[in-house]
């Protein structure tokens, strides 16, 4: 008997593992919905569907920060160049689920780390063999990969050749693949996939190439398409009126989709940015607003039907690409509840959105200097010197155009006062933290003859930047209550990496100098910084393994700063690239 | 009347094999054709790589394909709007000077580990105070002088004075199996 109930013992046991196992490997639909109930895991590439980034765990704290030092690192490789880069970069947020680590390089190749022990161990690494040539030439950007995404037993990503792969998440091995891009057009891909019920949405780059913007979504039971959505209309299409020419722009019209988006399961609407218009400097070759350039939208999932947006800089004349993240939080305005979209352009404006309806609640300006238009109307959302009896909009007169290509000193310059970086809110404080860059520069437009097409793979911007000035950063906090900028400490250097608020009440941020740095999230006061020994333009993230939480960040330097911007940033010239992943714990 | 090709059913055995050989002579010609054509294509290619390898690996790693593109034809982008190297008029001196003391009031950099130090006045007999906002950038990678020579050799031999890039300048730039220059072959 004791012998029989031993075996039973053992095989109960074993049973129990396994189906540990089974489960703690599949990423079901009801956890990603519920994944903020997971503090200890990192399941999105936002953490949560609203885009929040805010890690609910609370041992790295204003009292125990002193204590964090490094826990382990990893180097993640993937640092060769390819087209007209150089070197790739790091820009991903690596996921975290139940101690094991998926790890992305700007080429595509996926690394499972198991991180169960408090150290990195190395489980399979999936190559998808990007050919490098033909996507790195037509990379705007940089040689980058935004993250991966989790689904059942699979970890989805994308290639910047155009791929989404299907990989099973035991073996490292591809179960599918699916072309989605094309490279022959200037399409790449370098967002992360947005996992909405049994479907990875997917975006594409190539808004200085002259492509035509989609939102797609595979069915991940078959890696089969299920439907694509034009972010640029086509004739007759709801937006195509604001497409005022006579030679076909829309057909090359921009509105590229390269930062993932957000989802809320109540209203099921997917929430995505939509970047600027093409060419980037030449309205004049586009006349109109040019929906849904430059937009928040709201799609059904199921059907992709974009059922309503927001415009924040219609006929964009300085690359104020639209494209950056939605955070969704429900507070308080003025007194009132309302369920926002939050969104910092830019232009230099934090947009707060009724995300059930697109109705505009408030536009606060988050930069030090703003001088493209006078400023948001209170009650449209739109820029006060916008005219809509004007087909070419002037703004405050800064903008280049045909007839003066020389802008005026323009701020925030073309990287924006926000670019990709993303955002984290604290919604215990309901304040927001913006990775700021604080910059002006001037525009060259060139024109773009309007019987001219683009041709295929060459950039199709019409006119190129100057940089007359240094660009620094800040790390500026806003209270979502209303609108106002809370605190702001300045950096020496622009914020390229994001955001991540903790419950411990504090915010860390990477500066692209390697410095890693957490702040009070009462007041931003700096109170600890760890120098990496490489520049970072990847966000924060944080996740806990049994009782000790880690802070987690990829270094390596690369994206757009190296390459168009270096001579604006000094003391970054000799900043290496590398490819390294830090992660910190108490001691 | 419709006309087909056909073994003639009354052909003898040795008619269909002398047809058969005559055809297979003539695929091979073909092939051989095509293999030599090929093959000058790609020895072209390579004489000319070889050449102007060196410049041509100096033309990837200081960014100058960057904002000049591949081809050289220039335009606009993240890089500024920048000249077009074919249509170019500067001899071997005018190219070294631009690339070793970039262009002043533009976003052409300067890439002479040299230039503008102290002060030196070995470019545009000005110095980095004098030329105040002016002054180009700096480069993320400098050069050495041979450097510069074997950039501006380059430029000078493989860019400078031709017209619309072609098929054969894509597979010298980038190889013969690049998927771009597949696109320009069709």
């Amino acid at each position: 008997m004791r012998n029989l109930d031993s075996t039973k013992a053992v095989i109960a046991a074993i049973v129990a593992a396994a189906t540990f196992v089974t489960s703690a490997a599949e990423t079901s639909d009801q956890r990603l919905l519920n994944a903020h109930a997971e503090p200890h895991n990192w399941i999105h590439h936002h953490r949560t569907y609203d885009a929040q980034r805010f890690a609910n765990l609370t041992q790295i704290n204003r009292s125990t920060i002193k204590q964090l030092k490094v826990a382990w690192t990893y180097a993640l490789g993937g640092t060769m160049g390819g087209g007209i880069w150089p070197i790739a970069g790091l820009e991903a947020t690596p996921l975290v689920e139940d101690g094991f680590m998926y790890a992305i390089d700007g080429w595509g190749v996926v690394t499972k780390i198991d991180v169960r022990e408090g150290r990195a161990k190395f489980v399979w690494r999936m190559d998808p063999a990007t050919d490098k040539d033909w996507a790195g030439e037509i990379a705007c950007c940089g040689v980058d990969n935004k993250g991966v995404a989790l689904w059942g037993n699979a970890v989805l990503s994308h290639t910047l050749d155009g791929r989404l792969i299907a990989t099973n998440k035991i073996d490292g091995e591809i179960v599918w693949e699916a072309q989605l891009a094309d490279p022959a057009v200037g399409e790449t891909i370098t967002v992360a996939p947005l996992i909405v019920k049994d479907m990875a949405i997917s975006g594409v780059s190539g808004g200085e190439f002259g492509i035509r913007g989609w939102l797609e979504a595979t069915d991940l039971n078959t890696g089969k398409r299920r439907w694509r959505r034009h972010t640029i209309p086509a004739p007759g299409e709801p937006g195509s009126e604001t497409w005022q020419d006579d030679h076909d722009a829309y057909k090359t019209g921009g509105g590229a989709t390269w930062i993932t988006g957000s989802y809320d399961s109540r209203l099921d609407l997917i929430f995505w940015g939509v970047g600027n218009p093409s060419p980037d400097w030449d309205r004049e070759y586009r006349p109109g607003d040019n929906l849904y350039s430059n937009s928040a939208i709201a799609l059904d999932p199921n059907s992709g039907e974009i059922k309503f947006h927001f415009q924040y800089t219609p006929n964009d004349p300085f690359d104020y690409d639209g494209v950056n993240e939605l955070v969704l939080a429900d507070t308080e305005v003025n007194g009132s509840p309302v369920s926002l979209m939050l969104h910092a352009d830019r232009n230099g404006f934090l947009y707060a959105i009724d995300r059930s309806n697109a109705s505009f609640v408030y536009a606060s300006s988050f930069v030090k200097r703003l001088n493209w238009t006078a400023g948001i109307h209170p009650t449209t959302g739109r820029p006060i010197d916008y005219d809509p009896e004007s087909e070419v909009q002037n703004y405050a007169g800064v903008a280049s155009s045909r007839s003066k290509p020389k802008s005026g000193f323009l701020c925030p310059g073309v990287m924006g006062g926000k670019n990709w970086a993303p955002m984290s809110y604290h919604p215990n404080r309901s304040m927001l933290y913006i990775p700021v860059i604080e910059s002006c520069n001037e525009i060259t437009t060139t024109i773009s003859p309007d019987d001219e097409k683009p041709i295929p793979r060459e950039w199709f911007t019409s006119g190129g930047m100057k940089q007359t000035e240094r660009i620094t950063g800040s790390l500026t906090a806003v209270d979502v209550k209303t609108g106002k900028v809370a605190y702001k400490v300045e950096s020496e250097w622009p914020l390229l990496g994001g955001v991540l608020a903790t419950a411990g009440d504090l915010v860390f941020a990477g500066l692209p100098n390697g410095d890693l740095v957490a702040f009070d999230a009462e007041n931003l006061k700096e109170l600890w910084r760890f120098p990496t020994g490489s520049g970072i333009n990847a966000p924060v993230m944080s996740y806990a393994v049994e009782d000790t939480q880690y802070v987690a960040i990829a270094v390596g330097f690369g994206g757009t700063l190296p390459k168009w911007w270096i001579d604006a940033t000094p003391g970054l010239e000799n900043t290496n690239p590398s490819s390294m992943i830090f992660a910190f714990a108490i001691h | 009347m419709e006309m087909r090709f056909q073994f003639s059913p009354r052909s003898s055995r040795d008619e269909r094999t002398n047809r058969y050989q005559a055809v297979n002579r003539l695929i091979s010609a073909i092939r051989a054709s095509l293999f030599i054509v090929g093959a000058f294509m790609i020895s072209f290619a390579n004489a000319a790589d070889s050449e102007f390898k060196a410049g041509k690996a100096v033309y990837k790693k200081a960014n100058c394909m960057g904002c000049h593109k591949w081809h050289g034809k220039g335009g606009g982008g993240y890089g500024g709007v920048a000249a077009s190297l074919r249509e170019s008029p500067l001899d071997d001196e005018g190219l070294a000077l631009v690339i070793g003391c970039g262009r002043p009031g533009t976003g052409m950099p300067y890439h002479d580990r040299k230039a503008y130090r102290g002060e030196s006045r070995e470019c545009y007999a000005s110095t980095r105070e004098e030329l105040g906002d002016a002054l180009p950038p700096r480069a993320r990678y400098l050069l050495r002088a041979s450097e510069i020579e074997d950039v501006v050799a380059y430029v000078s031999h493989q860019i400078q004075g031709k017209g619309e890039p072609d098929y054969s300048d894509c597979i010298a730039f980038w190889g013969t199996t690049a998927k771009r220059c597949q696109m320009m072959a069709k």
